[in-house]
């Protein structure tokens, strides 16, 4: 070996907790770059693959009611490739507590083999369903520990059925459990699939002979939007209600935004990671380069040329690189394999191949050799400067020159003499004490990252459900009914405010853009819903005219006074032009509202009702478990129960986001101080022969270090603000909009877990301060 | 007749510091012969270092030229200069400089394996006798030790001129003298040139020739008839 490289080991032995430091940083932005990568490819390719094995619909028709034998005409529709009719409606399930409200979507099957949306069966592949079974989803089976043999009691249309569960199934159609669009997330065991032979669907909900869903499957996807147009033509007679595109199908839409999400993560980290490792090394290089002036002037004499001592440096740099990207790609490598099947599992996808991908091996390693390469060139660049005569002699001290608050004497003179040391070290290297504070700020924004998701989960919900929903309950019907079962209803529970709802999907059309949403109609002077517009004011549902949600007003890109078309599927019925009136808040579903008497009028039947909201503190599930036309009663606290549930599962990911922001300070912090040291070893070493005792020496170093955190504190709540408004515009979706609070705790929690790994680092640091011999460092002359 | 190894002439050197331009160096003009012991000598500041820095390829004079073999060194760019001090120089500092985490052979080797026709390493380390403590670090060694080594790596890369800066100048009496009988060993035996500097006058009356200098000139040249064994020196 190269008696340079031999040096470089014994460098790196020696200063090997920097080094590690450095490495652990660079592996961990490599691991999260892999990980997550390597995760997200492995799932969208299961999902690809899962899709085109169970031939995922293309399309999604929900309608009235359509004829069997009308079916065959819409495969002479061009593009249209396969058609498959289905019924499928949702009702009650018996289940042994009374009290609980199950609810099961029950999907006829065609008799023969179904062409689209095929059963992924995983148990009872060989059974046939008849009149009196099912096959269950799996998420709902698992959940509710249902298994081949058990019975399913659904209530449908106020007679329970009985159903032997025949094998359990998974659906590509269901990766991604959730009732509607207004679930915040999937509640396996209040919700569930069974799907049953279309003889028993037809039979019970009284579509014999003709179903109300359609499936379709395009020839090419690239020319869907006429493809649908033409359907929409066709099917019109048959009152079409939704026409889903897979992108906007529930499941899918969830799982895609998810995987944006992590793969956005995948490279927001890395980078960030590794600009924190290049300032530091960047600045522990120049630092060491520094030191060894005088064996860079006596490498210069022995004739090694600036090419070979840059690249001696430089070196230094690629083992960091090269021993961190070789942990982190490992390690990501061999995590994606276990997370992916985590995540397959979590999202019951049946089948998942575990890829190792070249190219981001690749990417990574040229990702890191850029960030290594450029900080290491960065930090050794001051080779070039340093003269083998002029290295020989000791280097001229530093100017040392008054600094700006000095000027401001009578301030100045207040300064106690440690604090004007403290002060005058940080100024003596301005740039660098920047780079410094830059790193730690970047530390301390992440940290406010997760704090804040944590923060805005919980306001969704006190909002949502606290502010500008305040029903107990809501309760939906099975059709629509007369307004007069309000006063029904009134007698049967003790509601102290009951509201009617008049809610259907409808398209609504701005331009090119359409977005398929619930139109919810209510009573101009409710009680139960407080609307607020975007400068937080108390707005009145008008009397004309309709409220659409922050969400929807940038899906639509329309704003308040814009006029819009709301599509009516209603036979009889005609589209309607109508203004939005205002741009409301609503951080879960996307929703528009209007005067329900309008709506009944503009887009439905008078005195119609599809549900109600009512405020009580009765038992109202369980008297309203045996009434008739009733598919729904959601409670709000067993929402808020299992919202908790779901949060549980976010302060692991919290944890993950402060540690990643705690190995950032750390390593900041120990090198910087590692290096002030070394830098200052002399200056250390005077004061200790001046009677300064070690503590005195660490407690000035900690006062730096500590005016640093302060500042980067400061620098990094902007950015931090930016981060989070970052997060909010990337990650709110049409199901949850990210709302604007940024609560001050935040800032100080993240500040206190910033402080936290500063202080481990100092502790850390304070060994070299304890050990250091004062006597060697001044006289030492070799290098 | 002896022949030149290296022609000084007129070699002028000034630092522009701030806004005072110091004359470190005025005019100096010499020549060296192959195999002679020649001691530059003069109190600090007299620009003994930067004459010697020129000589060795470290610093480039402001004015004049330095011809090595006949061939001007003065005009050669970084990367000729870098060559000239691999294959043709050897340095002997002060403070020794050695690499501290590299062992005493290490440190040589580090200047061997980078030039054409070095010497044997080991017999090299047993000429300045540590034949035995070729694997100690610098740290583990005394201050005269240390300077073995660095006159072993120096020699080692079979240099046509060894150039040493008060190689005794951080030595006791006692292994200063043992340094110089090293050297002296070396010019003999290797026929090495070799160029002391030093502000020790008594070092003067073993070389070959003894250059005088003060304030930045050479203010005499003398040729010692008779130079004495280093062993005979005393301060």
């Amino acid at each position: 070996m190269k008696k340079l490289d031999i040096r470089l080991l014994r460098m790196i032995k020696h200063s090997k907790g920097q080094f590690i430091s450095v490495v652990v940083i660079v592996a961990v932005a490599l691991l999260i770059y892999m990980l997550f990568n390597v995760t997200s490819i492995n799932i969208r390719s299961a999902v690809d693959n899962y899709y085109a094995l169970t031939n995922l619909n293309d399309i999604h028709i929900q309608l009235v009611k359509i004829p069997k034998g009308a079916l065959s005409e819409l495969l002479t529709i061009e593009g249209v490739k396969t058609v498959q009719g289905r019924v499928s409606f949702d009702v009650p399930l018996q289940v042994e507590n009374k009290d609980e409200r199950v609810n099961i979507r029950l999907i006829s099957i065609p008799p023969d083999e179904e062409k689209i949306n095929i059963l992924y069966r995983l148990s009872g592949k060989r059974a046939k369903l008849g009149i009196d079974n099912a096959f269950l989803l799996e998420q709902f089976a698992k959940a509710r520990n249902i298994g081949p043999g058990d019975k399913l009691s659904p209530k449908i249309n106020g007679r329970v059925h009985e159903l032997s569960v025949s094998g359990i199934a998974a659906s590509s159609e269901f990766i991604y459990l959730m009732e509607n669009e207004q679930a915040i997330m999937p509640v396996p065991e209040k919700f569930g699939v069974a799907f049953v032979s279309e003889e028993f669907a037809q039979s019970v909900s009284g579509y014999g002979g003709s179903y109300n869903e359609l499936l379709v499957i395009v020839e090419d996807e690239s020319k869907m939007d006429d493809v649908i147009d033409r359907l929409e033509k066709k099917l019109d007679k048959y009152g079409v209600k939704r026409m889903i595109e897979r992108k906007d199908q529930l499941s899918h839409n969830v799982l895609i935004q998810k995987m944006d999400g992590v793969e956005k993560m995948a490279t927001i980290l890395p980078v960030m990671f590794l600009s924190v490792g290049a300032i530091i090394i960047s600045i522990m290089l120049s630092r060491i380069v520094q030191n060894d002036r005088m064996a860079i002037g006596v490498l210069k004499a022995l004739g090694y040329s600036n090419l070979s001592i840059m690249s001696h440096y430089t070196k230094y740099v690629l083992a960091i690189g090269m021993i961190g990207s070789f942990i982190g790609i490992t390690g990501g490598l061999l995590l994606a394999g276990p997370f992916s099947q985590l995540f397959a599992v979590y999202f019951n996808i049946p089948l998942i191949r575990i890829g190792i991908y070249y190219g981001f091996i690749i990417s990574a390693l040229i990702l890191t050799s850029v960030f290594c390469i450029l900080s290491g060139l960065i930090g050794a660049r001051s080779v070039l400067r340093i003269m083998p005569a002029d290295s020989m002699r000791p280097e001229a001290p530093k100017s040392g020159k008054r600094i700006l608050l000095e000027r401001i004497v009578f301030l100045w003179r207040r300064v106690a003499f440690s604090w004007k040391m403290v002060i005058r070290n940080i100024m003596r290297n301005k740039r660098r004490f920047a780079f410094l504070v830059l790193g730690l700020a970047l530390a301390y924004a992440i940290n406010t990252v997760p704090l804040f998701e944590a923060e805005a989960f919980t306001d969704i919900f006190e909002l949502q459900f606290g502010q500008y929903q305040k029903m107990d309950y809501t309760i939906e019907f099975s059709r629509p009914m007369n307004k007069q079962v309000i006063k029904d209803l009134s007698h049967l529970i003790d509601a102290s405010i009951m509201e009617p709802e008049l809610k259907f999907p409808f398209e609504l059309k701005n331009g090119w853009r359409e977005k398929t949403t619930g139109v919810i109609g209510l009573p101009r002077s409710t009680r139960l819903y407080e609307f607020r517009n975007s400068q937080d004011v108390k707005v009145t549902l008008p009397e004309k005219g309709f409220f659409i949600t922050e969400a929807l007003s940038k899906t639509l890109q329309v704003k308040k006074g814009d006029r819009i078309t709301i599509k009516n599927f209603v036979p009889g019925k005609d589209d309607i032009v109508i203004t939005v009136s205002d741009v409301i808040k609503q951080y879960l579903g996307a929703n528009a509202y209007m005067d329900i008497e309008a709506m009944q009028e503009l887009l439905a039947d008078q005195q119609m009702i599809t549900g109600v909201s009512m405020k009580s503190q009765d038992e109202v599930k369980e008297k309203l478990k045996d009434v008739y036309n009733i598919s729904a009663v959601n409670s709000v606290a067993d929402m808020k129960n299992s919202f908790m549930e779901y949060l549980d599962t976010m302060y692991v990911a919290i944890v993950f986001y402060l540690v990643f922001g705690g190995i950032l300070g750390f390593a900041i912090i120990y090198n910087a101080t590692i290096i002030g040291i070394a830098e200052r070893n002399m200056e250390f070493a005077s004061l200790r022969v001046m009677g300064f005792d070690k503590k005195d020496i660490f407690r000035m170093v900690n006062r730096e270090n500590f005016v640093m955190t302060f500042i980067a504190i400061l620098v990094g709540m902007p950015i931090g603000l930016g981060m989070i408004n970052g997060i909010i515009n990337a990650f709110s979706t049409d199901i949850i909009t990210f709302p604007k609070i940024i609560a001050p705790s935040i800032f100080i929690n993240a500040a206190a877990a910033t402080i936290f790994f500063v202080v481990i680092a100092q502790l850390a640091a304070r060994r070299k301060i304890y050990t250091m011999n004062f006597i060697d460092a001044l006289k030492s002359r070799i290098s | 007749m002896q022949q030149v190894l290296m022609k000084v002439e007129n070699v002028s050197k000034s630092y522009q510091m701030g806004e005072v331009s110091v004359n470190a160096l005025q005019n100096a003009d010499f020549e060296l012969y192959e195999g002679e012991f020649v001691v530059i000598l003069g109190p600090s500041g007299s620009g003994k270092s930067t004459l010697l820095n020129i000589m060795g390829g470290m610093d480039l004079p402001t004015e004049g030229r330095i011809l090595v073999k006949d061939e001007e060194i003065t005009g050669y760019n970084d990367r000729k200069l870098t060559a000239y001090r691999r294959e043709k120089v050897g340095f002997v500092f002060q403070f020794y400089n050695l690499m501290a985490n590299l062992t005493a052979r290490e440190n040589v080797e580090l200047a061997t394996e980078i030039c054409k026709g070095a010497l044997n390493i080991d017999d090299v380390m047993a000429e300045v006798g540590l034949g035995d403590r070729k694997d100690y670090f610098p740290s583990q060694m005394s201050g005269g030790e240390q300077q073995r080594v660095a006159i072993a790596r120096a020699v080692a890369k079979n240099p046509l001129l060894l150039l040493c800066d008060e190689p005794t100048g951080a030595l006791d009496f006692q292994t200063g003298i043992l340094i110089l009988e090293l050297l002296h060993k070396i010019n003999k035996t290797f026929n090495k040139t070799v160029v002391i500097i030093t502000h020790n006058m008594a070092i003067g009356d073993m070389g070959d020739r003894v250059i005088k200098m003060r304030s930045g000139k050479i203010v005499e040249i003398k040729v010692n008839q008779n130079p004495i064994p280093p062993e005979r020196i005393e301060w």
